[in-house]
């Protein structure tokens, strides 16, 4: 074999090495650059603002897109893009981007960024004083300096300034480990802003040991800001709790007693109405109870446990909406063939409710449903691969 | 020349092939039934993670990975609930915990609960979650971690302990 054919048959060796190792190589690269590429990020963030326009958060291509509708979702505005540099942007199942109107027309959106590292991100905030033309350029809220576990957030506002960003933190959790101890579950840390995001006070935690793999879900009461998480009672009973970021008051409100090891990821939803009654969705498989369940809490009182929802359809990951006295419930179903949105609506304040109605389906992957309300009109916003984002009104008169 | 070309091709396809071996397959919703019929007769046990969700899992799997070193004769099945897009992940994780060799499956279907469903309809997608199947497949589910004393008992009990 004279030294050129040996440099060919180097070359096919190597040629047909590469060939052969490129697929594993490349998802490899693929994986150490951005962990999270491959994920879907179907679930959207939306909003009414106080003159009835539909907002959307969506994300597409490690950009948070911003756009806005006149006609109560019909038609939707160009997107803009929120931040000029691309990041992986959490906008699946139970993560999804935050957004959030006030009254002077500033619009602010929060979300959580996953980090390579696994487990790892940040919870980012960023807003538009020119209703929603531009943005700020994001920050990052939590405010430990680590690479460490902070997600799911929540965002809510009262309207006139103030505005709370609470997200599931674990930096208790790595500090402990650190010294070589043990700390069960994540902790629940916020900010708060005094003048519609433009500066944000420092982190402060709310409480530690909660289940590190749901939704937090935030209101804004005449009392303040309050907040709804799956917390862990016990060694492993995730049950959830309630609490007023300005008090630190915090008191259980389940009592369903799930015992496990293990992550849900399946949170629960909550909004107040105007007399101030407090109305709750969770889902949960303990002793007491297993299911999907609604119920409220006014004047110190509250309801028994009203089930939703077909649980051998898997009827899962209800949100809910309330203004005025209008109460809006949404949750997603699987009927063996497709995705099924149902929701039901309280005009009483969740003292009574319509039937649950079916407001759509999908044959392929979708979001979870989101309930939105001014107190006048409900909508439904739902997003899926095939059919995008549709926005659905209930409407209790229409045939099912 | 080419007939040592092709040879070469060969050579280096058969030496890349371990870099694939443990790839998991796309589990469907009839992956079940075929998994069931390859350990017909004989008691096994199925695994269901996520690369990416489940902090508890990672927990699992190491204590499956270290009963796996010395029980050659682990009747294991992974599943994962994440999608094809993560195999390199799964492998990453997988292989240094010793489960790189384990018949490894993964979600493979827009709807994941077509899957559940297939697997066990009063499955919500918590994780971890194991099902022990006797030598006749009736199962026992384990919601949550798996401790390794329950694990043990049950690996004594179907004469699979070393």
């Amino acid at each position: 074999m004279d030294g050129c054919r040996m440099g060919q048959l180097t070359f096919a060796l190597l040629l047909a090495a590469t060939l052969a190792y490129r697929p594993v190589a490349a998802m490899e690269h693929r994986h150490d650059a951005k962990p999270q590429a491959a994920k879907p990020t179907l679930a959207v963030g939306a909003t009414l603002d106080s003159s009835g326009r539909v907002w959307l958060a969506r994300v597409e291509n490690q950009q948070l897109w911003v756009s806005r509708s006149d006609d109560g979702g019909q038609r939707f505005s160009r997107p803009v893009a929120v931040s000029s540099a691309p990041e992986e942007i959490a906008a699946n199942a139970e993560n999804r981007p935050k957004i959030a109107v006030a009254q002077d027309g500033t619009v602010l959106l929060s979300w959580s960024q996953s980090l390579p590292k696994r487990f790892t991100g940040n919870v980012r905030f960023a807003r538009s004083t020119d209703g929603g033309r531009s943005f700020s350029a994001p920050i990052t809220l939590n405010d430990d300096g680590r690479i460490g576990s902070h997600s799911f957030d929540s965002l809510a506002i009262d309207g006139a300034g103030r505005v709370a960003v609470l997200w599931l933190d674990g930096r208790d959790r790595d500090a402990a480990r650190e010294k070589g101890g043990a700390f069960a579950g994540s902790s629940v840390y916020f900010a708060q802003s005094a003048d519609n995001g433009a500066h944000f006070s420092a982190n402060r935690r709310l409480t530690e040991h909660t289940c590190e793999c749901c939704r937090t879900a935030l209101t804004w009461t005449a009392e303040g800001p309050v907040a709804l998480w799956r917390n862990l009672y016990g060694s492993n009973t995730r049950d959830f709790a309630l609490a007023n970021l300005d008090s630190g008051k915090q008191r259980r409100v389940t009592d369903d007693e799930w015992r496990i090891d293990a992550c849900p990821h399946h949170g629960g939803g909550l909004a107040v109405d105007a007399r101030g009654a407090l109305h709750l969705v969770w889902f949960t498989q303990g002793k007491t109870r297993q299911g999907l369940f609604y119920k409220r809490i006014a004047d110190g009182r509250e309801s028994a446990p009203m089930a939703l929802g077909n649980p051998a359809a898997q009827a899962g990951h209800a949100a809910v909406a309330a203004a005025g006295s209008t109460v809006l419930l949404t949750w997603r179903e699987f009927d063996g063939r497709a995705y099924v949105v149902q929701a039901m609506r309280s005009t009483d304040g969740g003292a009574s409710w319509s039937a649950p109605r079916r407001l759509a389906e999908s044959a392929g992957a979708a979001d979870y449903p989101l309930p939105l309300t001014d107190g006048a009109r409900a909508l439904v916003v739902w997003n899926s691969a095939s059919e995008g984002v549709r926005v659905l009104p209930f409407e209790p008169g229409s045939p099912q | 020349m080419i007939r040592r070309l092709l040879l070469a091709m060969l050579a280096a396809l058969v030496l890349a092939a371990p870099a694939a071996a443990g790839a998991p397959a796309a589990f469907t919703t009839d992956s079940l039934a075929k998994i069931k019929a390859r350990y017909a007769g004989r008691p096994f046990i199925l695994n269901l993670w996520s690369v990416n969700e489940c902090s508890y899992c990672i927990a699992e799997l190491t204590l499956l990975g270290k009963l796996a070193k010395t029980q050659k004769r682990l009747p294991l099945v992974l599943v994962a609930t994440d999608t094809p897009d993560y195999a390199a992940a799964m492998q990453k994780t997988l292989g240094p915990l010793g489960l790189g060799g384990v018949d490894s499956w993964v979600f493979d279907d827009p709807i994941p609960e077509r899957l559940r469903h297939a697997i066990d309809p009063s499955w919500y997608g918590e994780l971890p979650r194991t099902y022990l199947y006797d030598a006749q497949h009736q199962r026992e589910t384990v919601v949550g971690v798996l401790s390794e004393q329950r694990l043990r008992a049950w690996l004594k009990k179907h004469k699979l302990a070393n």
